[in-house]
């Protein structure tokens, strides 16, 4: 096979579907953006679209297209480090490939009932049909139960290939997490008129999915990724991803307190989640002392430079997006001003982008090469690879800089809305009103605009890096370096 | 129970959490570079972003109304910061077999 | 290269991840048990969907240092007195109202949703009804043209019109007074009721 051709050919079977996975990653990444700009637009301007696609549905799609097209990223990684973990053909793949299709179709079909279905009436057909109304799982009941068959078929993959394969630490800890992912989906599976039991169970799925499943699903991806990309030694990779679930899991399953602070659940609650979420940086930060290891004994000799670039980005962003902005508004005696404000929409932003965003994108990049037949992609590309390389700066400031402004807001309407005025409508309006709300949103928008133009080059260096390179990858030698 | 944060004392409880959480990675990177590089001068700055952790932590203490068991918390998180990172560290020597006998 | 100090094994590391994650999740196990039963409705916390009957205020108290609800004497909504099962039927239409008209991508109830219009925990006690009696028509009216009865406090932002039909409308008003009888340990903080005349 040559270098630098587009040939799928020379993939293997999982990561030819893998492929499948990624590309449509990245069009829900593209509708995430749009219909975010959207929803930013209309804070500036509320007639937009007012009565056609309202501020809710704009959302909706907003927030759904990114936990999607996330979920395709990790299935597609998983799909493309199959074969190569287990030593072994994936064990079937037609039927992998079926539900990528039903999967797709399944979705296409949920957004285009959001768009122009939208709403229902108050019965039980509108929750089976159209849409649950429930914060990031809104997929109607007939998608959730195809998602769940979809995520059976891809587990059945995973396990029955590592099975007949060989199992590795890696293997194990990636087959019991997506256990435990398909398993927690269910927790959001009911109704309940119980609006507090309703939200206990609805953190299930969030918390324990964004905060513990997805956080080791990663840290799976990034212990296949370093072997791979920097030819970290599987024995030391294996011990630290152990080290991690301990640690994730260890503040992650019962951080979740810190979400049962104000839905009526009892008072001990905000002991348990003070506590735990409180706790919860420590361990990033020691972290630092592994990175700072790591780098200084290995030297950064990358054989994919735009991965490490966005690896390293991953590091930050889940530094600074869980740890600071996490910490900041975690405990209850602040909590209690900036729950449901603008606080929130910050925290997210950054940490979804940093932690979850970032390490689709380094995939993504390891993906395209192997596509293009392992083709050279450390330093020296052409045009010393500005594409990639603005298309890293533009995202990560777009996406810092709305951190930032909704920061500002945030901190604005808990001040205003909460401590001055009381948290009445009065006082939800007067905030939302405050100068420096109003210009918070501005600035959102025009960080919103730098995110997208960030998008649109990195969609074009994805397909065109490479392209004409008659080196190859550089050879890490896998298994010798003495890092991890 | 807890005691709500003052209104006087908003700001300063955001931005007391923001320093603990950077002035922790600020010593443990700080600790890390001087320990690999084998650099003891540099420890004490490591020493001093942990002074500013120490500080940062108890006026964020004193800004939240941490009092009873909550200053359990506190005790937990100061120490917590600082010996997460030494352990971190050894383990890192442990792990890539570099630990040697009577070291670190 | 000298020896793996057994601390540092990756077996050791393995089982300790094994076990953290199995302990975390048997006491959040635990918790859970405890949990859902003190938030099933009519419990303490969460009181019986026939709440709707009686009057709902928002008082502090003294030794928790927060506000909490405060349920008075009768006062039926609309006038009409409920039994358990109707006033759960009544509440059910509301929350599947709530549910299907995708109201938490606009509003947070109990603080949870999006951040383009008000807070729902405490819709029936704000002080924007005017009255408590003017309150049950206004909502009645608002819910169910919000575009002619739009309020947008000058920031523009309006409520579109979402087809609510009268008996839904009289629900997510029975959901919402249900709702701003839950104990929510204080949230949201420092909220100023409506004035209601003590009714116990």
């Amino acid at each position: 096979m040559s270098i630098g051709e587009n040939n799928l050919q020379g993939l293997n079977g999982g990561q030819r579907l893998a492929v499948k996975y990624f590309v449509v990653a990245l069009a829900l990444f593209g509708a995430q953006l749009l219909f975010g700009l959207l929803a930013g637009l209309q804070y500036l301007k509320p007639d937009l679209l007012y009565g056609v696609l309202d501020f809710s549905v704009n959302r909706m799609v907003h927030i759904n297209a990114m936990v999607v097209w996330m979920l395709y990223g990790f299935i597609g990684s998983v799909y493309w480090l199959l074969e190569d973990e287990s030593g072994t053909n994936v064990v079937g793949l037609k039927l992998g490939n079926l539900a990528f299709w039903v999967l797709t179709a399944a979705v296409g079909v949920v957004v285009l009932v959001y768009l122009f279905v939208q709403i229902g009436p108050g019965t039980d057909t509108t929750l089976w049909l159209i849409n649950e109304g429930r914060e990031y799982i809104e997929a109607p009941r007939w998608a959730d139960i195809g998602i769940v068959a979809c995520v059976l078929i891809f587990f059945f993959n995973v396990a029955a290939t590592f099975m007949k394969g060989r199992w590795s630490g890696i293997a194990g800890v990636l087959v019991l997490d997506l256990v435990a992912l398909a398993g927690l989906y269910l927790a959001g599976m009911f109704y309940t008129t119980n609006v507090s039991v309703d939200q206990y169970w609805w953190w299930w799925v969030i918390h324990l999915w964004v905060e513990a499943t997805w956080e080791v699903l990663v840290g799976c991806i990034m212990a296949w990724g370093l072997i791979q990309t920097l030819g970290a030694k599987r024995r030391i990779v294996q011990t630290w991803l152990y080290i991690e679930v301990a640690l994730m899991f260890g503040s992650g399953i019962l951080g979740l307190g810190h979400h049962y602070f104000w839905i009526g659940t009892p008072e001990y609650w905000l002991t348990i989640g003070g506590f735990f979420s409180a706790l919860e940086p420590v361990p990033l930060v020691a972290m630092v002392v592994h990175a700072v290891y790591d780098a200084g004994s290995h030297g950064f000799r990358s054989s994919n430079h735009p991965a490490l670039a966005w690896l390293i980005a991953h590091a930050f962003g889940n530094f600074f997006g869980a740890g600071v902005w996490g910490f900041m508004h975690t405990l209850p005696q602040i909590n209690l001003y900036t729950h449901g404000t603008q606080w929130s929409a910050s925290h997210g932003h950054l940490a979804f982008f940093g932690a979850y965003a970032t390490i689709n994108i380094a995939v993504f990049y390891i993906a395209v090469q192997g596509a293009r037949g392992g083709v050279w992609m450390s330093a020296h590309l052409p045009g010393n690879g500005w594409k990639w390389k603005w298309a890293l700066a533009l995202l990560n400031v777009g996406v810092v800089g709305m951190t930032v402004a909704l920061l500002i807001a945030g901190y604005e309407q808990s001040f205003v809305e909460r401590a001055i005025e009381g948290s009445t409508w009065a006082g939800y309006f007067a905030g939302q009103n405050h100068p420096w709300f109003l210009q918070a949103m501005h600035w959102r928008m025009i960080f919103g605009w730098v995110t997208l133009l960030g998008f649109a080059l990195l969609v074009w260096d994805l397909f065109t890096i490479g392209a004409g390179e008659t080196r190859e990858a550089r050879d890490v030698h896998p298994g010798e370096a003495a890092t991890a | 129970m807890i005691d709500p944060v003052d209104l006087n004392d908003f700001f300063v409880g955001f931005f007391a959490s923001a320093m603990v959480v950077v002035a922790g990675a600020l010593y443990a990177g700080t600790f890390a570079w001087s320990r690999l590089r084998a650099l003891p001068r540099l420890m004490p700055w490591a020493y001093v972003a942990y002074a500013v952790l120490f500080v940062s932590l108890l006026v964020l203490s004193s800004a939240l109304n941490l009092s009873g068991y909550w200053r359990v918390l506190l005790v937990l998180l100061l120490l917590g910061y600082l010996l997460a990172p030494h352990a971190i560290w050894h383990l890192c020597r442990g792990t890539h077999g570099e630990q040697t006998p009577g070291e670190g | 290269m000298s020896e793996i100090p057994w601390w540092a094994g990756e077996g050791l590391w393995r089982k300790v991840a094994v076990w953290v994650t199995a302990g975390s999740f048997v006491v959040l196990i635990f918790l859970t048990f405890d949990s859902i039963e003190a938030i099933s409705a009519g419990s303490q916390r969460v009181p019986a969907y026939s709440v709707i009957n009686q009057q709902v205020r928002y008082e502090f108290d003294a030794a928790r240092n927060i506000q909490k609800p405060v349920i008075g004497g009768g006062a039926p909504l609309f006038g009409q007195t409920l039994d358990e099962a109707e006033a759960e039927a009544l509440v059910t239409l509301g929350k599947k109202t709530v549910q299907a008209k995708n109201c938490m991508n606009c509003h947070t109830l109990l603080g949870n949703g999006a951040y383009y219009a008000p807070d729902l925990t405490k819709a029936w006690l704000d002080p924007a009804w005017g009255s408590e009696t003017a309150r049950e028509t206004l909502m009645l009216g608002f819910l169910m043209d919000p575009t002619a009865n739009a309020r947008t406090y000058g920031t523009g932002r309006r409520m579109p019109k979402l087809d609510i039909t009268e008996q839904e409308a009289r629900g997510v008003i029975a959901f919402l007074k249900w709702m701003s009888s839950i104990d929510t340990n204080g949230f949201p903080y420092n909220f100023k009721s409506l004035a209601q005349e003590s009714r116990s």
